[in-house]
Protein backbone atom coordinates (compact mmCIF):
# COMPACT_ATOMS: atom_id res chain seq x y z
CA UNK A 1 0.00 0.00 0.00
CA UNK A 2 1.18 3.32 -1.32
CA UNK A 3 0.70 6.67 -1.29
CA UNK A 4 -0.57 8.29 -4.92
CA UNK A 5 -0.84 11.54 -5.95
CA UNK A 6 -3.46 13.54 -7.77
CA UNK A 7 -3.30 16.58 -9.71
CA UNK A 8 -7.30 16.71 -9.56
CA UNK A 9 -9.83 14.33 -9.02
CA UNK A 10 -9.93 11.27 -10.83
CA UNK A 11 -11.51 8.20 -10.34
CA UNK A 12 -10.11 7.60 -6.98
CA UNK A 13 -12.42 4.28 -6.05
CA UNK A 14 -9.80 2.77 -8.46
CA UNK A 15 -7.17 3.67 -6.41
CA UNK A 16 -8.88 2.67 -3.26
CA UNK A 17 -9.35 -0.57 -4.80
CA UNK A 18 -5.64 -1.16 -5.45
CA UNK A 19 -5.14 -0.67 -2.22
CA UNK A 20 -3.43 2.57 -2.27
CA UNK A 21 -3.78 5.73 -0.53
CA UNK A 22 -4.85 8.80 -2.91
CA UNK A 23 -3.86 12.36 -1.70
CA UNK A 24 -4.50 15.38 -3.99
CA UNK A 25 -1.72 17.14 -3.96
CA UNK A 26 -4.39 20.61 -4.37
CA UNK A 27 -5.16 20.31 -0.77
CA UNK A 28 -2.07 19.51 0.77
CA UNK A 29 -0.47 22.04 -0.87
CA UNK A 30 -3.05 24.83 0.12
CA UNK A 31 -3.48 23.44 3.82
CA UNK A 32 0.43 23.75 4.34
CA UNK A 33 1.79 26.35 6.12
CA UNK A 34 4.29 27.01 3.73
CA UNK A 35 2.14 27.58 0.85
CA UNK A 36 3.80 30.47 -0.57
CA UNK A 37 7.11 29.34 -0.22
CA UNK A 38 6.31 25.86 -2.27
CA UNK A 39 5.38 28.45 -5.39
CA UNK A 40 8.49 29.93 -4.64
CA UNK A 41 10.72 26.85 -4.92
CA UNK A 42 8.92 26.23 -8.31
CA UNK A 43 9.99 29.67 -9.44
CA UNK A 44 13.19 29.13 -8.48
CA UNK A 45 12.90 25.34 -10.30
CA UNK A 46 12.87 27.48 -13.29
CA UNK A 47 8.41 27.65 -13.42
CA UNK A 48 7.63 31.07 -14.99
CA UNK A 49 6.23 33.82 -12.96
CA UNK A 50 3.14 34.07 -15.06
CA UNK A 51 1.99 30.51 -14.79
CA UNK A 52 -0.86 29.71 -12.51
CA UNK A 53 -0.08 29.46 -8.88
CA UNK A 54 -1.69 25.97 -8.00
CA UNK A 55 0.56 24.57 -10.94
CA UNK A 56 3.76 25.73 -9.34
CA UNK A 57 2.49 24.81 -5.83
CA UNK A 58 1.63 21.15 -7.21
CA UNK A 59 4.80 20.84 -8.34
CA UNK A 60 6.93 21.48 -4.97
CA UNK A 61 4.62 20.16 -2.32
CA UNK A 62 5.19 16.49 -4.78
CA UNK A 63 8.80 16.68 -4.56
CA UNK A 64 8.48 18.02 -0.64
CA UNK A 65 6.93 14.76 0.03
CA UNK A 66 9.10 11.74 -1.07
CA UNK A 67 6.42 8.91 0.02
CA UNK A 68 4.46 9.91 -3.04
CA UNK A 69 6.50 8.22 -5.99
CA UNK A 70 3.56 7.66 -8.40
CA UNK A 71 1.32 10.77 -9.70
CA UNK A 72 -1.98 9.90 -11.65
CA UNK A 73 -2.40 13.19 -13.22
CA UNK A 74 -5.33 15.00 -15.44
CA UNK A 75 -4.24 14.95 -19.06
CA UNK A 76 -7.54 15.73 -20.71
CA UNK A 77 -10.11 17.67 -18.42
CA UNK A 78 -7.69 20.36 -16.97
CA UNK A 79 -5.09 22.76 -18.16
CA UNK A 80 -2.36 21.91 -20.35
CA UNK A 81 0.25 23.16 -18.11
CA UNK A 82 -0.72 19.76 -16.23
CA UNK A 83 1.84 18.45 -19.36
CA UNK A 84 4.39 20.14 -18.68
CA UNK A 85 4.55 19.85 -14.78
CA UNK A 86 4.01 16.05 -15.46
CA UNK A 87 7.07 16.00 -17.22
CA UNK A 88 9.41 17.76 -14.91
CA UNK A 89 7.85 15.39 -11.93
CA UNK A 90 9.08 12.82 -14.62
CA UNK A 91 12.36 14.54 -14.83
CA UNK A 92 13.06 14.27 -10.82
CA UNK A 93 11.70 10.72 -11.07
CA UNK A 94 8.36 10.32 -10.28
CA UNK A 95 6.31 8.24 -12.02
CA UNK A 96 3.68 9.32 -13.90
CA UNK A 97 0.08 7.62 -14.43
CA UNK A 98 -2.04 9.85 -17.36
CA UNK A 99 -5.63 9.71 -17.13
CA UNK A 100 -7.63 11.76 -19.89
CA UNK A 101 -11.35 12.61 -19.26
CA UNK A 102 -12.70 12.60 -22.70
CA UNK A 103 -13.74 16.60 -24.23
CA UNK A 104 -17.24 14.97 -25.53
CA UNK A 105 -18.07 12.91 -22.86
CA UNK A 106 -17.82 9.66 -24.59
CA UNK A 107 -18.47 6.79 -22.32
CA UNK A 108 -16.70 4.22 -24.13
CA UNK A 109 -13.82 6.05 -24.38
CA UNK A 110 -14.42 7.18 -20.89
CA UNK A 111 -14.55 2.80 -19.84
CA UNK A 112 -11.57 2.90 -21.74
CA UNK A 113 -9.65 5.42 -19.56
CA UNK A 114 -10.68 4.03 -16.71
CA UNK A 115 -9.76 0.19 -18.01
CA UNK A 116 -6.49 1.64 -18.35
CA UNK A 117 -5.97 3.12 -15.00
CA UNK A 118 -7.32 -0.23 -13.32
CA UNK A 119 -5.02 -2.44 -15.21
CA UNK A 120 -2.07 -0.29 -14.44
CA UNK A 121 -2.74 0.00 -10.51
CA UNK A 122 -3.74 -3.52 -10.64
CA UNK A 123 -7.17 -4.15 -9.45
CA UNK A 124 -10.30 -5.04 -11.00
CA UNK A 125 -13.95 -3.75 -12.16
CA UNK A 126 -15.42 -5.77 -9.58
CA UNK A 127 -13.51 -4.24 -6.47
CA UNK A 128 -13.56 -0.75 -8.19
CA UNK A 129 -17.26 -0.93 -8.03
CA UNK A 130 -17.31 -2.53 -3.93
CA UNK A 131 -15.12 0.81 -3.70
CA UNK A 132 -17.85 2.68 -5.09
CA UNK A 133 -20.63 1.72 -2.90
CA UNK A 134 -17.87 2.41 0.22
CA UNK A 135 -17.46 6.23 -0.95
CA UNK A 136 -21.04 7.01 -2.02
CA UNK A 137 -21.74 6.14 1.83
CA UNK A 138 -19.36 9.32 3.10
CA UNK A 139 -20.03 10.93 0.22
CA UNK A 140 -23.59 11.08 0.98
CA UNK A 141 -22.89 12.99 4.29
CA UNK A 142 -21.10 15.68 2.43
CA UNK A 143 -24.50 16.18 0.60
CA UNK A 144 -26.05 15.90 3.64
CA UNK A 145 -23.64 19.25 4.72
CA UNK A 146 -24.29 20.65 1.69
CA UNK A 147 -28.21 20.63 2.27
CA UNK A 148 -27.41 21.79 5.60
CA UNK A 149 -25.69 24.82 4.17
CA UNK A 150 -28.29 25.98 1.60
CA UNK A 151 -31.41 24.39 2.53
CA UNK A 152 -31.03 24.84 6.68
CA UNK A 153 -28.56 28.01 6.96
CA UNK A 154 -26.23 26.02 9.50
CA UNK A 155 -23.29 25.48 7.63
CA UNK A 156 -20.66 28.38 7.44
CA UNK A 157 -19.45 28.68 3.25
CA UNK A 158 -16.15 27.63 4.58
CA UNK A 159 -17.39 24.10 6.62
CA UNK A 160 -19.22 23.60 3.18
CA UNK A 161 -15.93 24.42 1.13
CA UNK A 162 -13.70 22.27 3.17
CA UNK A 163 -15.75 19.24 3.59
CA UNK A 164 -16.69 19.40 -0.05
CA UNK A 165 -13.14 19.54 -1.21
CA UNK A 166 -11.75 17.18 0.52
CA UNK A 167 -13.85 14.45 -0.94
CA UNK A 168 -11.90 14.59 -3.81
CA UNK A 169 -9.57 12.12 -2.15
CA UNK A 170 -11.24 12.00 1.29
CA UNK A 171 -8.22 12.95 3.24
CA UNK A 172 -6.85 9.52 2.24
CA UNK A 173 -9.30 7.67 5.51
CA UNK A 174 -12.73 7.43 3.65
CA UNK A 175 -14.53 6.05 6.83
CA UNK A 176 -12.01 8.62 9.53
CA UNK A 177 -13.25 10.89 7.27
CA UNK A 178 -17.10 10.24 7.25
CA UNK A 179 -16.20 9.97 11.18
CA UNK A 180 -15.72 13.39 11.07
CA UNK A 181 -18.45 14.32 9.14
CA UNK A 182 -20.89 12.70 11.41
CA UNK A 183 -19.74 14.53 14.62
CA UNK A 184 -19.79 17.86 12.39
CA UNK A 185 -23.48 17.28 10.97
CA UNK A 186 -24.59 16.58 14.69
CA UNK A 187 -23.19 20.18 16.00
CA UNK A 188 -24.33 22.01 12.97
CA UNK A 189 -28.14 20.64 13.29
CA UNK A 190 -27.97 22.24 16.78
CA UNK A 191 -26.94 25.52 15.86
CA UNK A 192 -29.02 28.48 15.29
CA UNK A 193 -29.55 29.12 11.54
CA UNK A 194 -26.58 31.19 10.58
CA UNK A 195 -28.67 33.85 8.14
CA UNK A 196 -30.34 35.25 11.27
CA UNK A 197 -26.86 35.92 13.33
CA UNK A 198 -24.86 37.46 10.69
CA UNK A 199 -22.96 40.39 11.34
CA UNK A 200 -24.97 41.61 8.55
CA UNK A 201 -28.63 40.89 10.41
CA UNK A 202 -27.25 42.73 13.35
CA UNK A 203 -25.93 45.64 11.73
CA UNK A 204 -29.54 46.45 10.52
CA UNK A 205 -28.94 45.28 7.11
CA UNK A 206 -31.73 43.50 5.46
CA UNK A 207 -30.73 40.13 5.10
CA UNK A 208 -28.01 37.76 4.53
CA UNK A 209 -26.57 37.89 1.05
CA UNK A 210 -26.88 34.66 -0.57
CA UNK A 211 -23.87 33.41 -3.10
CA UNK A 212 -22.43 30.96 -5.23
CA UNK A 213 -19.01 30.41 -5.84
CA UNK A 214 -18.17 28.85 -9.33
CA UNK A 215 -15.09 28.41 -10.68
CA UNK A 216 -11.62 26.55 -9.07
CA UNK A 217 -11.39 26.55 -5.69
CA UNK A 218 -10.12 29.31 -4.35
CA UNK A 219 -6.32 29.96 -3.72
CA UNK A 220 -7.34 32.83 -0.84
CA UNK A 221 -10.25 30.74 1.45
CA UNK A 222 -10.17 33.58 3.89
CA UNK A 223 -12.47 34.94 1.34
CA UNK A 224 -15.31 32.62 3.01
CA UNK A 225 -14.94 34.46 6.66
CA UNK A 226 -14.86 37.84 4.52
CA UNK A 227 -17.88 37.62 2.72
CA UNK A 228 -19.42 36.39 6.12
CA UNK A 229 -18.12 39.23 8.15
CA UNK A 230 -19.63 41.41 5.54
CA UNK A 231 -23.46 40.27 5.54
CA UNK A 232 -22.92 37.64 2.98
CA UNK A 233 -22.53 33.66 2.69
CA UNK A 234 -21.63 31.18 -0.01
CA UNK A 235 -24.18 28.59 -0.06
CA UNK A 236 -23.03 27.14 -2.93
CA UNK A 237 -19.99 26.11 -3.97
CA UNK A 238 -20.13 24.54 -7.55
CA UNK A 239 -16.44 22.81 -8.03
CA UNK A 240 -16.42 21.54 -4.66
CA UNK A 241 -20.17 19.84 -4.81
CA UNK A 242 -18.99 18.72 -8.12
CA UNK A 243 -15.57 17.12 -6.22
CA UNK A 244 -18.51 15.21 -3.76
CA UNK A 245 -20.31 13.90 -6.51
CA UNK A 246 -24.19 14.09 -5.76
CA UNK A 247 -25.27 11.87 -8.78
CA UNK A 248 -27.33 8.94 -8.06
CA UNK A 249 -26.51 6.69 -10.21
CA UNK A 250 -24.99 3.12 -9.66
CA UNK A 251 -22.87 2.94 -12.36
CA UNK A 252 -19.69 4.51 -11.49
CA UNK A 253 -19.09 5.62 -15.46
CA UNK A 254 -21.98 7.25 -15.27
CA UNK A 255 -20.89 9.01 -12.45
CA UNK A 256 -17.76 10.44 -13.58
CA UNK A 257 -19.43 11.68 -16.93
CA UNK A 258 -21.98 13.13 -14.50
CA UNK A 259 -19.32 14.89 -13.15
CA UNK A 260 -19.21 18.39 -15.06
CA UNK A 261 -15.76 19.93 -13.60
CA UNK A 262 -13.47 18.32 -16.91
CA UNK A 263 -16.58 18.91 -19.73
CA UNK A 264 -17.38 21.71 -21.85
CA UNK A 265 -17.98 24.90 -19.56
CA UNK A 266 -21.80 24.75 -20.98
CA UNK A 267 -22.41 21.10 -18.81
CA UNK A 268 -21.46 23.30 -15.66
CA UNK A 269 -23.50 26.14 -16.81
CA UNK A 270 -26.58 24.05 -16.50
CA UNK A 271 -25.36 22.86 -12.83
CA UNK A 272 -24.92 26.26 -11.86
CA UNK A 273 -27.99 27.17 -13.56
CA UNK A 274 -30.41 24.46 -11.53
CA UNK A 275 -28.49 24.99 -8.00
CA UNK A 276 -28.72 28.80 -8.27
CA UNK A 277 -32.62 28.73 -8.76
CA UNK A 278 -33.11 25.84 -6.09
CA UNK A 279 -30.67 27.99 -3.37
CA UNK A 280 -31.80 31.45 -4.36
CA UNK A 281 -29.13 32.85 -4.98
CA UNK A 282 -28.89 36.73 -5.18
CA UNK A 283 -25.50 36.77 -6.91
CA UNK A 284 -22.31 34.52 -8.32
CA UNK A 285 -18.79 35.37 -7.70
CA UNK A 286 -16.43 33.62 -10.20
CA UNK A 287 -13.32 33.04 -8.79
CA UNK A 288 -10.27 32.17 -12.69
CA UNK A 289 -6.89 31.82 -11.02
CA UNK A 290 -4.20 34.24 -12.79
CA UNK A 291 -3.09 33.24 -16.24
CA UNK A 292 -5.61 30.39 -16.24
CA UNK A 293 -7.47 29.47 -19.46
CA UNK A 294 -10.79 29.27 -17.77
CA UNK A 295 -10.60 33.20 -17.41
CA UNK A 296 -11.24 33.04 -21.23
CA UNK A 297 -14.83 31.45 -20.70
CA UNK A 298 -15.79 33.94 -18.22
CA UNK A 299 -16.98 35.60 -20.98
CA UNK A 300 -19.62 32.81 -22.03
CA UNK A 301 -20.40 32.52 -18.09
CA UNK A 302 -21.46 36.04 -17.87
CA UNK A 303 -23.64 35.94 -21.28
CA UNK A 304 -25.59 32.98 -19.89
CA UNK A 305 -26.10 33.50 -16.39
CA UNK A 306 -28.69 36.06 -15.60
CA UNK A 307 -27.16 37.02 -12.32
CA UNK A 308 -25.20 39.26 -10.98
CA UNK A 309 -21.85 37.91 -11.17
CA UNK A 310 -18.38 39.40 -9.90
CA UNK A 311 -15.26 37.78 -11.73
CA UNK A 312 -12.04 37.41 -9.02
CA UNK A 313 -9.06 36.71 -9.68
CA UNK A 314 -6.57 35.06 -7.52
CA UNK A 315 -3.05 34.33 -7.47
CA UNK A 316 -1.10 33.63 -4.84
CA UNK A 317 -1.59 32.06 -1.17
CA UNK A 318 -1.18 35.03 0.56
CA UNK A 319 -4.62 36.63 1.43
CA UNK A 320 -7.21 38.22 0.43
CA UNK A 321 -5.48 41.66 -1.26
CA UNK A 322 -7.17 44.72 -0.28
CA UNK A 323 -7.98 44.99 -4.54
CA UNK A 324 -10.17 42.41 -4.27
CA UNK A 325 -11.65 43.19 -1.01
CA UNK A 326 -12.73 46.54 -2.90
CA UNK A 327 -14.31 44.33 -5.12
CA UNK A 328 -16.13 42.18 -3.14
CA UNK A 329 -17.31 45.20 -0.81
CA UNK A 330 -18.62 46.81 -4.02
CA UNK A 331 -20.20 43.87 -5.16
CA UNK A 332 -22.22 43.44 -1.69
CA UNK A 333 -23.22 47.10 -1.77
CA UNK A 334 -24.59 46.30 -5.18
CA UNK A 335 -26.82 43.27 -4.86
CA UNK A 336 -28.28 45.21 -1.68
CA UNK A 337 -29.15 48.62 -3.29
CA UNK B 1 -29.99 67.54 11.68
CA UNK B 2 -31.04 70.95 10.14
CA UNK B 3 -29.28 74.44 8.68
CA UNK B 4 -26.10 74.21 6.95
CA UNK B 5 -23.19 71.68 7.51
CA UNK B 6 -20.20 71.54 5.61
CA UNK B 7 -19.06 67.90 4.46
CA UNK B 8 -15.05 66.84 4.04
CA UNK B 9 -14.96 63.93 0.96
CA UNK B 10 -11.39 62.42 1.03
CA UNK B 11 -10.20 59.79 -1.77
CA UNK B 12 -7.25 58.21 -0.52
CA UNK B 13 -6.10 57.16 -4.18
CA UNK B 14 -2.69 55.17 -5.15
CA UNK B 15 -1.24 57.86 -6.14
CA UNK B 16 -2.98 61.33 -4.73
CA UNK B 17 -5.47 62.00 -2.07
CA UNK B 18 -8.28 64.27 -3.06
CA UNK B 19 -9.68 65.86 -0.25
CA UNK B 20 -13.59 67.69 -1.47
CA UNK B 21 -14.83 70.50 1.13
CA UNK B 22 -19.09 70.54 0.30
CA UNK B 23 -21.59 72.35 2.26
CA UNK B 24 -25.04 71.75 1.89
CA UNK B 25 -26.86 75.54 2.44
CA UNK B 26 -29.90 73.96 4.40
CA UNK B 27 -31.58 70.37 3.83
CA UNK B 28 -32.38 69.24 1.16
CA UNK B 29 -30.45 72.29 -0.91
CA UNK B 30 -27.84 71.13 -3.61
CA UNK B 31 -24.38 70.71 -2.00
CA UNK B 32 -21.93 73.57 -3.23
CA UNK B 33 -18.29 72.92 -3.90
CA UNK B 34 -16.44 74.96 -1.24
CA UNK B 35 -12.65 73.87 -2.02
CA UNK B 36 -11.10 71.23 -3.60
CA UNK B 37 -7.60 69.77 -3.00
CA UNK B 38 -5.11 67.57 -4.56
CA UNK B 39 -2.23 65.81 -2.26
CA UNK B 40 0.16 63.31 -2.98
CA UNK B 41 -0.73 60.13 -1.29
CA UNK B 42 3.22 59.47 0.28
CA UNK B 43 3.19 62.50 1.92
CA UNK B 44 -0.22 62.95 3.15
CA UNK B 45 0.25 59.63 4.84
CA UNK B 46 3.61 60.78 6.24
CA UNK B 47 2.22 64.47 6.73
CA UNK B 48 -0.40 64.53 8.07
CA UNK B 49 -1.12 60.93 9.22
CA UNK B 50 -1.06 59.46 12.42
CA UNK B 51 -2.19 55.66 13.01
CA UNK B 52 -4.73 55.57 15.88
CA UNK B 53 -5.20 51.89 17.09
CA UNK B 54 -6.30 50.86 13.53
CA UNK B 55 -8.00 54.06 12.28
CA UNK B 56 -5.83 56.76 10.67
CA UNK B 57 -5.69 60.17 12.05
CA UNK B 58 -5.82 63.21 10.39
CA UNK B 59 -4.50 66.59 11.09
CA UNK B 60 -6.89 68.80 9.41
CA UNK B 61 -5.70 71.73 11.03
CA UNK B 62 -2.16 71.28 9.19
CA UNK B 63 -3.94 70.46 6.09
CA UNK B 64 -5.42 73.82 6.52
CA UNK B 65 -8.97 72.55 6.46
CA UNK B 66 -11.81 73.95 8.58
CA UNK B 67 -13.89 71.93 11.40
CA UNK B 68 -15.93 70.04 9.28
CA UNK B 69 -19.45 68.30 10.27
CA UNK B 70 -19.37 64.88 8.62
CA UNK B 71 -16.34 62.65 7.34
CA UNK B 72 -16.69 60.54 4.43
CA UNK B 73 -13.79 58.43 3.11
CA UNK B 74 -13.27 56.16 0.13
CA UNK B 75 -10.70 54.67 -1.96
CA UNK B 76 -7.94 52.51 -2.40
CA UNK B 77 -6.52 52.91 1.34
CA UNK B 78 -10.14 52.43 2.70
CA UNK B 79 -9.18 48.72 3.32
CA UNK B 80 -6.11 49.37 5.06
CA UNK B 81 -6.58 51.97 7.15
CA UNK B 82 -10.17 53.69 8.32
CA UNK B 83 -9.88 57.71 9.01
CA UNK B 84 -10.61 58.23 12.48
CA UNK B 85 -14.15 60.07 12.96
CA UNK B 86 -15.27 59.59 9.87
CA UNK B 87 -17.45 57.21 7.91
CA UNK B 88 -15.72 55.14 5.06
CA UNK B 89 -17.93 53.76 2.16
CA UNK B 90 -17.14 51.64 -0.91
CA UNK B 91 -15.22 52.75 -3.76
CA UNK B 92 -17.20 52.24 -6.88
CA UNK B 93 -20.43 53.67 -5.18
CA UNK B 94 -18.63 56.94 -4.56
CA UNK B 95 -17.69 57.02 -7.74
CA UNK B 96 -21.04 56.57 -9.17
CA UNK B 97 -22.89 59.10 -6.71
CA UNK B 98 -19.75 61.58 -7.70
CA UNK B 99 -20.21 61.26 -11.42
CA UNK B 100 -24.47 61.55 -10.83
CA UNK B 101 -24.27 64.59 -8.83
CA UNK B 102 -21.48 66.36 -11.94
CA UNK B 103 -23.22 65.04 -14.76
CA UNK B 104 -27.03 64.97 -13.59
CA UNK B 105 -26.78 61.73 -15.69
CA UNK B 106 -28.69 58.79 -14.54
CA UNK B 107 -27.85 56.25 -17.16
CA UNK B 108 -24.12 55.59 -18.30
CA UNK B 109 -21.03 53.82 -18.36
CA UNK B 110 -19.01 55.20 -15.86
CA UNK B 111 -15.05 55.01 -16.91
CA UNK B 112 -12.72 55.80 -14.20
CA UNK B 113 -9.07 56.02 -14.77
CA UNK B 114 -6.95 57.07 -12.22
CA UNK B 115 -3.42 56.71 -10.87
CA UNK B 116 -3.05 52.79 -10.81
CA UNK B 117 -6.72 51.75 -11.38
CA UNK B 118 -8.97 51.52 -14.11
CA UNK B 119 -13.00 50.64 -13.38
CA UNK B 120 -15.95 50.54 -15.39
CA UNK B 121 -19.47 50.95 -13.41
CA UNK B 122 -22.72 50.74 -15.49
CA UNK B 123 -24.94 52.94 -14.31
CA UNK B 124 -28.89 52.46 -14.85
CA UNK B 125 -31.81 54.78 -12.86
CA UNK B 126 -29.04 56.06 -10.85
CA UNK B 127 -27.29 52.68 -9.62
CA UNK B 128 -24.72 50.54 -10.00
CA UNK B 129 -25.53 47.70 -12.10
CA UNK B 130 -22.14 46.55 -13.11
CA UNK B 131 -18.17 46.56 -12.77
CA UNK B 132 -14.78 45.50 -13.74
CA UNK B 133 -12.03 46.99 -12.15
CA UNK B 134 -8.07 45.97 -13.65
CA UNK B 135 -5.98 43.83 -11.54
CA UNK B 136 -2.18 42.45 -12.33
CA UNK B 137 -1.50 45.39 -14.60
CA UNK B 138 -2.11 48.91 -14.60
CA UNK B 139 -0.37 49.75 -17.95
CA UNK B 140 -3.77 51.67 -18.88
CA UNK B 141 -3.09 53.94 -15.98
CA UNK B 142 -2.07 57.41 -15.22
CA UNK B 143 0.91 56.56 -13.93
CA UNK B 144 1.66 54.97 -17.22
CA UNK B 145 1.06 58.33 -18.79
CA UNK B 146 3.18 60.04 -16.46
CA UNK B 147 6.49 57.95 -17.12
CA UNK B 148 5.41 57.93 -20.71
CA UNK B 149 5.04 62.15 -20.66
CA UNK B 150 8.46 62.30 -18.89
CA UNK B 151 10.66 60.25 -21.40
CA UNK B 152 8.93 62.49 -24.21
CA UNK B 153 9.64 65.40 -21.86
CA UNK B 154 6.23 67.04 -22.23
CA UNK B 155 3.86 68.12 -19.46
CA UNK B 156 0.48 65.75 -19.18
CA UNK B 157 -1.53 68.19 -20.56
CA UNK B 158 0.68 68.81 -23.78
CA UNK B 159 1.00 64.99 -24.62
CA UNK B 160 -2.82 65.23 -24.60
CA UNK B 161 -2.73 67.04 -27.75
CA UNK B 162 -2.08 64.44 -29.91
CA UNK B 163 -4.11 61.89 -31.94
CA UNK B 164 -2.63 61.78 -35.17
CA UNK B 165 -0.75 58.92 -36.81
CA UNK B 166 0.04 57.23 -33.31
CA UNK B 167 3.18 54.71 -33.81
CA UNK B 168 2.64 51.06 -32.38
CA UNK B 169 3.24 50.62 -29.14
CA UNK B 170 2.55 46.78 -28.61
CA UNK B 171 4.83 46.06 -24.91
CA UNK B 172 1.53 44.78 -22.15
CA UNK B 173 3.92 46.13 -19.48
CA UNK B 174 3.84 49.54 -18.39
CA UNK B 175 7.99 49.04 -17.37
CA UNK B 176 8.42 47.44 -20.93
CA UNK B 177 6.69 50.29 -22.91
CA UNK B 178 9.63 52.51 -21.45
CA UNK B 179 11.96 50.96 -23.39
CA UNK B 180 9.61 50.00 -26.47
CA UNK B 181 9.23 54.04 -26.74
CA UNK B 182 12.84 55.14 -26.11
CA UNK B 183 13.22 52.78 -29.20
CA UNK B 184 10.61 54.46 -31.53
CA UNK B 185 12.60 57.72 -30.57
CA UNK B 186 15.74 56.20 -31.80
CA UNK B 187 14.28 54.97 -34.81
CA UNK B 188 13.67 58.76 -35.51
CA UNK B 189 9.70 59.15 -34.83
CA UNK B 190 8.34 62.85 -34.58
CA UNK B 191 6.89 64.06 -31.19
CA UNK B 192 3.48 64.00 -32.21
CA UNK B 193 3.18 60.76 -32.96
CA UNK B 194 4.79 58.93 -30.06
CA UNK B 195 2.64 61.40 -28.01
CA UNK B 196 -0.60 60.29 -30.54
CA UNK B 197 1.17 56.54 -30.04
CA UNK B 198 1.19 56.86 -25.52
CA UNK B 199 -2.45 57.90 -26.03
CA UNK B 200 -3.52 55.31 -28.56
CA UNK B 201 -1.99 52.90 -26.13
CA UNK B 202 -4.63 53.13 -23.09
CA UNK B 203 -7.55 53.37 -25.41
CA UNK B 204 -7.35 50.44 -26.98
CA UNK B 205 -6.73 48.36 -23.31
CA UNK B 206 -10.22 50.17 -22.40
CA UNK B 207 -11.85 49.87 -25.20
CA UNK B 208 -11.68 45.31 -25.10
CA UNK B 209 -12.64 45.91 -21.07
CA UNK B 210 -15.54 48.40 -22.49
CA UNK B 211 -17.12 45.49 -24.82
CA UNK B 212 -19.58 44.11 -22.21
CA UNK B 213 -20.77 47.03 -21.16
CA UNK B 214 -23.38 48.70 -23.08
CA UNK B 215 -24.71 52.44 -22.73
CA UNK B 216 -24.93 55.35 -25.20
CA UNK B 217 -22.81 57.99 -22.88
CA UNK B 218 -19.65 57.33 -20.95
CA UNK B 219 -18.89 59.22 -18.16
CA UNK B 220 -15.14 59.77 -18.05
CA UNK B 221 -13.07 60.43 -14.61
CA UNK B 222 -9.83 60.36 -13.12
CA UNK B 223 -6.85 61.88 -13.81
CA UNK B 224 -6.48 60.40 -17.16
CA UNK B 225 -9.81 62.29 -18.33
CA UNK B 226 -7.79 65.24 -18.10
CA UNK B 227 -5.90 64.22 -21.54
CA UNK B 228 -7.84 65.56 -24.10
CA UNK B 229 -7.09 62.64 -26.55
CA UNK B 230 -7.77 59.98 -24.52
CA UNK B 231 -10.74 61.38 -24.28
CA UNK B 232 -10.82 61.90 -28.39
CA UNK B 233 -9.76 58.24 -28.86
CA UNK B 234 -12.17 56.72 -26.43
CA UNK B 235 -15.06 58.50 -28.24
CA UNK B 236 -13.70 57.47 -31.45
CA UNK B 237 -12.96 53.83 -31.00
CA UNK B 238 -16.32 52.80 -28.89
CA UNK B 239 -18.66 55.25 -31.33
CA UNK B 240 -20.65 56.21 -27.82
CA UNK B 241 -20.57 60.30 -26.32
CA UNK B 242 -18.59 61.11 -24.06
CA UNK B 243 -18.90 63.55 -20.74
CA UNK B 244 -16.74 64.47 -18.82
CA UNK B 245 -17.72 66.37 -15.50
CA UNK B 246 -16.33 69.80 -14.48
CA UNK B 247 -13.59 67.96 -11.73
CA UNK B 248 -13.24 64.72 -12.99
CA UNK B 249 -9.87 63.76 -10.55
CA UNK B 250 -12.53 64.58 -7.87
CA UNK B 251 -15.24 62.43 -8.59
CA UNK B 252 -14.62 60.20 -5.91
CA UNK B 253 -14.35 62.42 -3.19
CA UNK B 254 -17.02 64.31 -4.20
CA UNK B 255 -19.12 61.26 -4.11
CA UNK B 256 -18.12 61.01 -0.68
CA UNK B 257 -20.05 64.32 0.33
CA UNK B 258 -22.86 62.95 -1.77
CA UNK B 259 -23.14 59.96 0.31
CA UNK B 260 -23.40 62.20 3.30
CA UNK B 261 -26.52 64.14 2.62
CA UNK B 262 -28.31 60.92 1.63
Amino acid sequence: MSKIGLTTTVPVEVIYAAGHTPVDLNNIFITGSEAMKRLEEAELAGYPRNVCGWIKGLYSTALQNPDIRQIVAVTQGDCSNTHALMETWEVEGIEIIPFAFPYDRDPDMLRLQMDKLISVLGTTWQDVNEQKKRLDQVRSLAGEIDRLTWEENRVSGFENHLYLVSCSDFNGNPEGFGHEMEEFIQVARMREPLSASSPGAVKGKKREIRLGYIGVPPIFPELYDYLEDHGARVVFNEVQRQFAMPFNTPDIVEQYRLYTYPYKVFLRIEDIAREAERRQLDGIIHYTQSFCYRQIEDQIIRKKLDYPILTLEGENPTGLDARNKMRLESFLSMIED
Amino acid sequence: MSGQQTICGIDLGSRSVKIALMEEKAEGEELEIIRLESLDTIRFYREYGRKQGDKLAVDFTALGLPEVDRLVSTGYGRNTLELAGGEAIPELKAHVWGAIFQTGLQDFTLVDLGGQDSKIIQVQKGRMIDFLTNDKCAASSGRYLENMATILDLSLDELGEYTEAPVELNSTCAVFGESELIGKIVEGFPLPELAAGVNTTIVRRILPLLRSFRGEVIVFTGGVAHNQAVAKLLEEGSGRRIVIPPEPQYNGAIGCCVYATR
